[in-house]
């Protein structure tokens, strides 16, 4: 029962911390977990900041584009390889 | 009907063609972008980015017909991504593994950010933080950690690969992701204010508590 939740139960959950935000625990434990968190505010601070970390750098490190040339020159590049003609050797 | 060889049948000829080589393309096009950004986070530069995804490319379409066709394509192709990568490694001298990330705390963001007075509460408390350091910095701080941490945090980080795939493609067991990552995450976190530091973002002085 979630009324019964202590702060034994606090450490366990921040042991699952990083098992939680990436959903590798069991059905039950998320649970307990998610339970956990809708009643102790101060685990849901700390898990919630380090959710938007994750997010947040996730983020960050996304907004990256392939430079043009790049793709066109691996295109040619199988190409040359695909019709059997000379393939630059690579570095 | 075409029969499927067993793998250890296609493995023994791999010159027997199971993907027509015209099927690369476009399944190369949809993960270039990650593993671009794969390569910029693991060799730290451009030049040398572009270099290893071409390379990877090549080496790939060349191993083409190994490919089961349906199975997953992004993993095996970052497999091949992280292999160049490995070994052109090898080919030069391993640099020294910084350790100044090795001792980092739990929460160590979160407790700084506090001692800093930023935002640690509310729907996305750390998004403050972030947005002043921005992407360069942000790309500054995870090319800090320690080679074996950032390869795996940047599989992680760059693309929504479970950490089964994680393994795939690095060819190590699934614990080993496991805690790479989690350890990966707490030096991330250290690297993020370091950098916030050195940048003038928040200022550098002693607080009691996390070191």
């Amino acid at each position: 029962m979630s009324h019964s939740l202590n702060r034994t139960t606090c450490e366990e959950a921040f042991r699952r911390l990083d098992d939680f935000l990436d959903r590798r625990l069991p059905h039950a434990e998320m649970h307990l977990i998610e339970e956990h968190l809708e009643i102790c505010a101060a685990c849901a601070r700390e898990f919630t900041f380090e959710a938007s970390v994750l997010t947040g750098v996730r983020q960050k490190l996304r907004q990256l584009s392939v430079p043009p040339d790049l793709m066109a020159r691996i295109a040619a590049q199988i190409r040359a390889a695909g019709e059997g003609g000379p393939t630059p050797e690579s570095p | 009907m075409l029969e499927q060889p067993s793998p250890a049948a296609r493995s023994a000829s791999p010159a027997q063609p199971l993907c027509p080589p015209a099927d690369f393309e476009p399944l190369f096009a949809a993960v270039a972008g990650t593993a671009f950004g794969i390569a910029m986070r693991l060799t730290r530069n451009q030049a040398d980015a572009e270099d290893l995804v071409q390379e990877a490319a090549l080496l790939a379409f060349r191993a083409f017909a190994s490919f089961e066709p349906g199975t997953n394509f992004r993993a095996w192709f970052f497999k091949i991504l992280t292999n160049c990568y490995f070994s052109k490694r090898r080919r030069e001298k391993s640099r020294p593994v910084t350790s100044d990330l090795d001792d980092t705390p739990d929460l160590y963001l979160y407790a700084r950010s506090a001692e800093a007075g930023f935002p640690t509460q509310g729907p996305d408390p750390a998004a403050q933080l972030l947005d002043r350091l921005g992407t360069e910095r942000v790309v500054a701080a995870i090319a800090r950690l320690p080679e074996e941490y950032r390869v795996v945090s940047t599989l992680y980080f760059m693309e929504d690969l479970s950490y089964e795939e994680i393994a795939e493609v690095l060819g190590c067991p699934i614990g080993t992701v496991r805690s790479r990552l989690h350890r990966g995450r707490k030096m991330l976190q250290k690297a993020l204010w370091l950098v916030a530091e050195e940048s003038g973002i928040v200022t550098r002085h002693a607080i009691g508590g996390a070191q």
